[in-house]
């Protein structure tokens, strides 16, 4: 099974709602109870805590404000459902004993939300190979007075080594680079798009040669009473059917290769 | 292989054979589109952001065309509007639908975006170009967008612009699970599109998180290609979950959740 962060955004807070029942009725034959366990990283090592458990068809709201003071405020909270607790340590991600579904997979719904609104979408996080790449295009700015907008950009890798790599954003007409950000791994990291010279017209385009991530993107107006969040797809996801694999290669090799950081 | 294992097998065959989630088109080539949900009203509009994905697998040197072909369907699936819009390489174009919609259109359907070319790689790989992109929606004055990204390979348009359903049946009834807390005191509308041949009935059970009994039940009936809006209400005193029973192999909704008259939208 997948684990299921909490999400992180400027002046929201993120929550996120597990549920103990697969998302549908012929995937998974067992049934019962699921311990509910925070996992984040702590001095090169993950660290895990059980919250309880949670009943057999039961859901349950965890807050970052409810993790304060457990987990520090930098470190990107993963939440998780199992059968047994996870080790208290471990070197690696711990590997979950929970079983997996694949349509859909089993999801939670992760949110950000003011004291005037909260936005959500249904997903899951699975550990990133380490020589993974990001590609993906993202049409998701919104423009206007007071209106603000953010890439979240979620990772997470079995080791808890930590380490970064760049985020290049370029316009996908003209190809010129739009902005270079530091990111980590094992983080949900926050990159502001607003001045980066990007009109209603530019298609952003957001790389990273040095690690894969679930790139969210977070608008809200400045006193957070409206806001909006969803994730763009990966370049396999442009094609149904056949190998989708060899697509998303072709994608990522040829816009790799044509814009240079 | 034990015979457990063998029996689990079996079990899982009777699920999945000959059941795919996206049929194959029957010509090569063509180009795929989800059936995306458009609301048109005085409190509705809806955005959808226009890519050049063709252009995104070579530039065009190849004589490959640049536009798409967007078709708008009611809410019984019946086709009304065809337009050719040109596609801007390498640019977003965010279409506002209204502009092509009016009051005896309805207040809700379905539209397909089909791309006039497919890049020639994708052939050898047995892949078909997919309009899976994004959609937004503008409750009331807003003056923000809530963004919603397509997932349903529903659609096909063949070379003389035939078009073929492609969402997959299910030999037995099956459940979906909303995998979403329901809550008390927020409207809640399911977008409910059929991507199959043949007509389908779905069966909406509101659950109660607390008790586990089934506190509500809807039954949909849906056209192919047709879609409902599916009016859920949470009890006033405690959440619940939404099962959908159908023979689709997924019956994931389109969720619009109204709160305070802020909007939320997501996929099941």
């Amino acid at each position: 099974m997948s684990y299921y962060p909490i999400l992180k955004a400027p002046g929201a807070s993120g929550w996120t709602t597990l549920c103990n029942f697969p998302p549908n009725n012929w995937e998974v034959r067992h049934r019962g109870d699921q311990w509910v366990n925070v996992t984040w990283l702590s001095e090169g090592r993950w660290l895990t805590e059980s919250l309880g458990t949670l009943a057999v068809g039961g859901m349950r709201t965890v807050t970052d404000q409810e993790l304060a003071g457990r987990v520090p405020a930098d470190a990107l909270a993963l939440l998780s459902l199992t059968r047994a607790p996870p080790p208290a340590q471990s070197d690696t991600l711990p590997k979950l004993d929970t079983p997996l579904t694949t349509t859909p997979a089993w999801r939670a719904t992760l949110g950000l939300a003011t004291d005037a609104a909260q936005t959500s979408y249904q997903g899951e996080l699975d550990p990133f190979p380490p020589q993974g790449t990001l590609l993906t295009f993202g049409p998701f700015l919104q423009f206007g007075v007071g209106l603000e907008n953010h890439l979240i950009l979620l990772n997470v890798e079995n080791s808890a080594v930590s380490r970064s790599s760049e985020l290049e954003i370029f316009d996908a007409g003209g190809l010129g680079l739009k902005g270079k950000f530091k990111v980590r791994n094992n983080a949900a990291n926050l990159i502001p798009l607003d001045g980066l010279d990007l009109g209603p017209e530019d298609l952003p385009l957001f790389i990273c040669r040095g690690m894969a991530a679930i790139p969210l993107y977070f608008s809200q107006t400045s006193d957070g009473a409206f806001l909006s969040l969803e994730h763009t797809h990966p370049p396999g996801s442009l094609v149904v059917h056949g190998k989708r694999w060899e697509a998303q290669k072709l994608l990522k090799n040829r816009w790799f290769a044509k814009v240079t950081p | 292989m034990t015979f457990m294992q063998k029996v689990e097998r079996f079990r899982r065959a009777l699920w999945t054979w000959r059941q795919p989630l996206t049929r194959r088109p029957s010509a090569p080539a063509v180009p795929i589109s989800d059936l995306f949900v458009w609301r048109n009203s005085s409190e509705w509009t809806t955005n959808f952001e226009l890519i050049d994905i063709p252009g995104l697998f070579s530039d065009g040197e190849r004589g490959l065309s640049k536009h798409v072909t967007l078709l708008l369907f009611d809410q019984r699936g019946r086709q009304f509007l065809k337009k050719k819009m040109e596609l801007l390489p390498g640019r977003r174009q965010t279409i506002n639908l209204a502009a092509f919609l009016s009051e005896t259109n309805g207040e809700m359907g379905t539209f397909a975006v089909f791309h006039s070319s497919s890049p020639p790689e994708l052939e050898p790989i047995g892949s078909f170009l997919a309009e899976r992109g994004y959609v937004s929606y503008r409750y009331r004055d807003a003056p923000l967008r809530a963004y919603v990204h397509g997932n349903l390979d529903a659609i096909a348009q063949g070379p003389d612009g035939e078009l073929q359903l492609l969402g997959g049946r299910s030999f037995l009834s099956r459940e979906y699970s909303l995998q979403h807390e329901l809550q008390p005191g927020v409207v809640y509308e399911l977008g409910m599109v059929n991507p199959t041949p043949t007509a389908q009935r779905c069966i909406c059970k509101s659950i109660s998180v607390h008790s586990g009994k089934i506190i509500g039940v809807q039954v949909v009936n849906l056209v192919p290609g047709g879609i409902q809006l599916v009016p859920i209400r949470a009890d006033k005193s405690e959440p619940v979950r939404l099962v959908i029973q159908s023979h689709l192999v997924m019956a994931r909704p389109l969720v619009f959740r109204i709160q305070n008259l802020k909007l939320d939208v997501f996929h099941g």
